[in-house]
C-alpha cells in the first residue's frame, strides 16, 4: 500500500515535471540558453555582460509593445493589434515634436503620445465591439489610416528631436551600469503582473477571454473590456514610441512597423494562447527576450534582413502548429 | 400490404443511462400517428433512430416490411424518411428557395443549378399554404427577414419538398398562429389521402385529438400502450402517460398572506414569453413545469437581464425594476445558474478559485482581488456544500461533471442572493450531487432566499417545490399546489390542458 502510493508519488512528481517542462515559459528561458551557448559559440563575448544589456534595452522596447497586444489577445474575441506597429510610429513622431529636443518636454511628449494612442486604440476596441469589424481588419485599417495620416501631416520629413535627458536615460548606464529603460521595463512589469493576478480587472480579462458567455452571465462587461484592452494596447504602443525616439535619438514614420510582427511572436513564444483566456506578461517578457536574441544571433550568422523575416515567419507559424496541437489535446 | 413503419423492440443506451428500453412503433401508410410522452419518456430518442440520426444499440425497424439499417440521415431520406427539425435546419442568410433545396437543387444540362426549376417548384410548394401566408413569402426572401412563423412554414415546405413517403413532425405547429395550424392540418389531411404517413409530436393535446389517427403512448423509455384516438379521452391518455400518480408529498401549507412576495411578474412578455404573472414569497421554492422549450429558460434569463422582456412589470421587493443586463440582476442579488455548464459557466483553463471568484467581484464591485482573503472565503462557501477539490488554483477542468456544477453554484452564494435562479441545474450530474444540491436548496429557502427552478425532470419539481406554475407556448397554463401537486395534474398542464 505504501509502496503503490509513493510509486504514485513518483508518478505523480514526473508528471508534474514533464508538465512544466512543456510550459511556454520554460520552453522561452531554455530558447534563451540556447540561443546565448550559439551565440556565443558563433561570436566569443556575444554573451558578455555589457552586450547583455544592450540585447535587453532593445528587448524592453518591443516588451512594452508586446504588453498591449498580449493584454488585445487575452481577452479573447479574436483579439489581436496589428496597428501596434503605427502606433508606435505615430507615438515617436509625436513625442519628437513635443520635445523637440528640450528636457523640459519629456514629461508632456509621454502625456501626450500615449494620450493621443489610447484614444486611437479606443477607436479600434469600439469598431470590433461596437461595429463588430474583425479586430484584423479593424486594426490593419488603422494601420493604414495612421501610416497616411504622418506622411501627410509631415510631408515625409523627418521632424522633431529627442530630449537629450531621455536618450541618457534610455541609452546610458544609471545604477550598476543598467539603463533607465530596464527600471521602467521592470516596474511595467511588476504593474502587468499584479494587474493579471490581483485585480478584478485582470481577472475579468481572463475571464471573458475564457469564455465571453459566462461572463456575461457573471455580470461582467464583456464588450467594454474589450473595448479598454485596445485602448491599453495603443497608449502602451504610443509610449513605446517615446521610447523608440529616445533609443534612436529622432523619428521616422515608419520607425515603428518593424514591431508589429514581433509583438505578437513575442507573445505567442511566451504561451499566451491566440484564442484569449490563457496566458500571462511573464511569458510574453521571455518571448520578448527570446526573440530578440534570436534576431541578435541571426545578425551575427549575417543574415540579411529578408532571411530574418524568413526565420521570424516560421517561428511563428510553427510555434502555432505546435501550441495549437497541445490545447485540442488539453482540454 | 404492410405498414408504412415497423418499429420492435428497439432499445438505446448512452453510455450507462437507457433512453430507450422498449420502443415499439406501427405506422401505417396514409395515418397520422401521434407519439406521446412526459419529457425524458424516449419520444425524441425514438423518433432520431426512425429518422437515422442516432444508431439503436438493440432492435429492428423495418420500412414497408423490410429491415432497414440506417448508418446516417441521408440514409433515411433515400427511403422516402423526412425529419421535421425545430428551426436549427433553415440557415438565415440564404432565400426560401436556396434553404428549401439545399443540397438538392435542380440541375440543368451543364451541372449548373437551374435556377427557374428551383422558383417555380418553390412556388408551387408556397401554394400549399396560400391560405394563410398569401404571397408574403417570396421564393427569393432570406430567411432571416420572416417572421419565426414563416420560417416554421419554410421549414415544413422544405420537408414536403423532399416528397418523402413518411413524415416525422417534431413540434411542427410549435411557432404558428391559429390560422397557420390550420392549414397546416389541412396540408397534413391531403397528404394522407396521398398515402403519406406522418408521426405527430406536439406539446398540445388538442392538436393531437384534432388530426391523428393512432397514438402510441410511451413513459420512461417503453411504449406503455397503443391506442385509436377516437376511442379515448385526453384525461385517459394523460393517466397512460404517468402511469401510477405518486400521492403528493405532504408539505406544510404555508400562509400565502404573512409574507409579501419578493419577486412579483406582472403580465411579463417578449418574443417567447406570454403574460407571465407569478408571485414568489421569500423561502419559496417555485418549479416552472412543463414540456421542454416552453417558455421556462427563457423566463428565468429574461429576469437575469440575459433576454430582453419587452412588455408588463417585474417587482423586486414591491418595487419596480427594470433589469436590462446580468451586472443589473447581480446588483440586485439575483444569481442564475444554468445547467449548460460549458458555455453558461465554465471559464475553461482558469482555476477554480477564479471560477468561484466570478460573481463576487462583480456583486461587491470590488476592484483588487486580495485571494489571501477570499480564498478561505469561497473554500468555506464550496466546503458546506461537499464539493470536492485538491487545491483552489487547479484548473477547473480537473473536477468532475457534479463538482463543477457545485463550483458554479456556490460561486452565487458566495454573492448572499435573495432570489436564485435555477435552470434546470442538475443536467449531466450524478445523483448524489443532486441530493445535495437540492438539499442546499430547502436549506436556503429555510433562510429567506426565494427560489424559481426549472427542471426537465418532472420528479425534481414534484419533490422540491412548494408550488409549480405549468408553462406552454410561452404562458403560464395553469399553477399547483397543495394536492394538486402530482404527476397527473402536471402531465396533464403541460400538454395544455389545465
Amino acid at each position: 500500500m505504501s509502496e503503490t502510493s509513493s510509486n504514485m508519488n513518483s508518478e505523480n512528481a514526473r508528471l508534474r515535471l514533464a508538465a512544466i517542462l512543456r510550459e511556454p515559459v520554460v520552453l522561452a528561458l531554455f530558447a534563451i540558453i540556447i540561443l546565448l551557448g550559439i551565440g556565443e559559440a558563433v561570436s566569443p563575448g556575444f554573451a558578455r555582460g555589457d552586450q547583455i544589456i544592450k540585447l535587453l534595452t532593445v528587448a524592453a522596447l518591443l516588451g512594452f509593445a508586446a504588453a498591449g497586444q498580449n493584454l488585445v489577445v487575452l481577452a479573447g474575441g479574436e483579439g489581436i493589434d496589428l496597428s501596434v506597429g503605427a502606433m508606435i510610429s505615430l507615438g515617436a513622431v509625436i513625442a519628437g515634436n513635443v520635445m523637440d529636443g528640450s528636457n523640459g518636454g519629456i514629461i508632456p511628449a509621454v502625456i501626450v503620445a500615449s494620450g493621443v494612442t489610447f484614444l486611437i486604440g479606443m477607436v479600434n476596441g469600439l469598431g470590433v465591439n461596437l461595429i463588430r469589424i474583425p479586430p484584423l481588419v479593424m486594426t490593419l485599417g488603422m494601420t493604414s489610416v495612421i501610416q497616411g495620416g504622418l506622411v501627410v501631416f509631415s510631408r515625409g520629413i523627418p521632424s522633431g528631436n529627442a530630449a537629450p535627458a531621455l536618450m541618457n536615460f534610455i541609452n546610458q548606464p544609471v545604477v550598476f551600469g543598467i539603463p533607465g529603460i530596464l527600471f521602467i521595463w521592470l516596474v511595467l512589469i511588476i504593474g502587468m503582473v499584479f494587474m493579471l493576478r490581483a485585480t478584478a480587472f485582470g481577472l475579468s480579462i481572463y475571464a471573458v477571454g475564457a469564455n465571453p458567455q459566462a461572463a456575461r452571465l457573471v455580470g461582467l462587461p464583456v464588450k467594454a473590456i474589450r473595448t479598454i484592452v485596445f485602448g491599453l494596447s495603443g497608449a502602451l504602443a504610443g509610449l513605446t514610441g517615446v521610447f523608440v525616439i529616445g533609443y534612436t535619438g529622432n523619428s521616422f514614420i515608419s520607425v515603428g512597423d518593424q514591431y508589429m510582427l514581433p509583438s505578437i511572436i513575442a507573445v505567442v513564444i511566451g504561451g499566451t494562447s491566440l484564442a484569449g483566456g490563457s496566458g500571462g506578461y511573464i511569458g510574453t517578457v521571455a518571448g520578448a527576450i527570446a526573440l530578440i536574441l534570436l534576431q541578435s544571433v541571426l545578425t551575427t550568422l549575417h543574415l540579411e534582413f529578408w532571411g530574418r523575416q524568413l526565420i521570424f515567419g516560421g517561428t511563428l507559424l510553427l510555434l502555432l502548429m505546435f501550441y495549437g496541437r497541445q490545447k485540442s489535446a488539453r482540454i | 400490404m404492410s405498414p408504412a413503419i415497423t418499429v420492435r423492440d428497439l432499445t438505446k443506451r448512452f453510455d450507462k443511462v437507457h433512453a430507450l428500453t422498449d420502443g415499439r412503433l406501427t405506422v401505417e401508410r396514409g395515418e397520422i400517428h401521434a407519439l406521446l410522452g412526459a419529457n425524458g419518456c424516449g419520444k425524441s430518442t425514438l423518433s432520431k433512430i426512425v429518422a437515422g440520426a442516432y444508431a439503436p444499440t438493440s432492435g429492428t425497424v423495418l420500412i414497408d416490411g423490410k429491415e432497414v439499417s440506417f448508418r446516417s440521415p441521408r440514409d433515411a431520406e433515400q427511403m422516402g424518411i423526412a425529419l421535421f427539425y425545430q428551426e436549427l435546419s433553415l440557415i438565415p442568410k440564404m432565400s426560401v428557395e436556396a434553404n428549401i433545396f439545399l443540397r438538392r437543387e435542380p440541375r440543368n444540362g451543364l451541372g449548373f443549378i437551374d435556377r427557374d426549376r428551383m422558383r417555380a417548384e418553390t412556388l408551387k410548394l408556397l401554394e400549399m399554404f396560400k391560405e394563410a401566408v398569401g404571397d408574403d413569402i417570396r421564393p427569393d426572401a432570406l430567411v432571416a427577414d420572416l417572421t419565426p412563423g414563416q420560417r416554421q412554414i419554410v421549414e415544413i415546405l422544405k420537408v414536403y419538398a423532399k416528397e418523402p413517403r413518411i413524415v416525422i413532425m417534431d413540434e411542427a405547429t410549435a411557432a404558428l398562429d391559429g390560422r397557420q395550424v390550420k392549414v397546416f392540418f389541412d396540408i397534413l389531411r391531403k397528404k394522407r389521402e396521398e398515402g403519406v404517413s406522418t408521426i405527430f409530436i406536439s406539446h398540445r393535446l388538442d392538436e393531437v385529438f384534432e388530426i391523428c389517427d393512432h397514438a402510441t403512448i410511451m413513459r420512461n423509455g417503453a411504449v406503455v400502450a397503443e391506442t385509436t384516438i377516437a376511442d379515448t379521452t385526453p384525461e385517459h391518455v394523460v393517466h397512460m402517460m404517468v402511469g401510477d400518480v405518486k400521492k403528493a408529498p405532504k408539505r406544510q401549507l404555508r400562509d400565502e398572506d404573512d409574507k409579501a412576495p419578493l419577486l412579483k411578474l406582472d403580465a411579463v412578455g417578449s418574443a417567447q414569453l406570454d403574460n407571465v404573472s407569478l408571485s414568489v414569497a421569500p423561502g419559496e421554492i417555485v418549479g416552472l413545469g412543463g414540456l421542454q422549450g416552453q417558455g421556462q429558460s427563457t423566463l428565468l434569463r429574461s429576469l437575469f437581464g440575459a433576454l430582453p422582456i419587452t412588455s408588463g412589470e417585474v417587482l423586486l421587493n414591491n418595487e419596480p425594476v427594470s433589469i436590462r443586463k446580468p451586472a443589473d440582476a447581480v446588483h440586485r442579488k439575483i444569481a442564475y445558474v444554468s445547467g449548460d455548464r460549458g458555455p453558461d459557466a465554465a471559464l475553461p483553463g482558469r482555476s477554480i478559485f477564479e471560477n468561484l471568484a466570478a460573481a463576487i467581484l462583480v456583486s461587491e464591485r470590488r476592484k483588487l482581488v486580495r485571494a489571501k482573503e477570499l480564498q478561505p472565503q469561497l473554500a468555506g462557501v464550496a466546503s458546506a456544500f461537499k464539493t470536492k477539490y485538491a487545491r483552489m488554483t487547479d484548473a477547473i477542468g480537473t473536477l468532475s461533471g457534479g463538482n463543477q456544477q457545485k463550483i458554479f453554484i456556490a460561486r452565487w452564494l458566495a454573492t448572499n442572493p435573495q432570489l436564485i435562479l435555477l435552470d434546470d441545474p442538475t443536467k449531466g450530474i450524478d445523483l448524489a450531487a443532486k441530493a445535495d444540491l437540492f438539499a442546499l436548496i430547502r436549506g436556503l429557502a429555510d433562510s429567506g432566499v426565494a427560489v424559481l427552478l426549472y427542471s426537465s425532470e418532472e420528479s425534481e419539481l414534484l419533490d422540491n417545490c412548494d408550488r409549480i406554475a405549468v408553462f406552454n407556448d410561452g404562458a403560464i397554463v395553469t399553477e399547483l399546489s397543495g394536492a394538486e401537486m402530482d404527476s397527473f395534474h402536471l402531465t396533464r398542464a403541460a400538454y395544455g390542458e389545465a
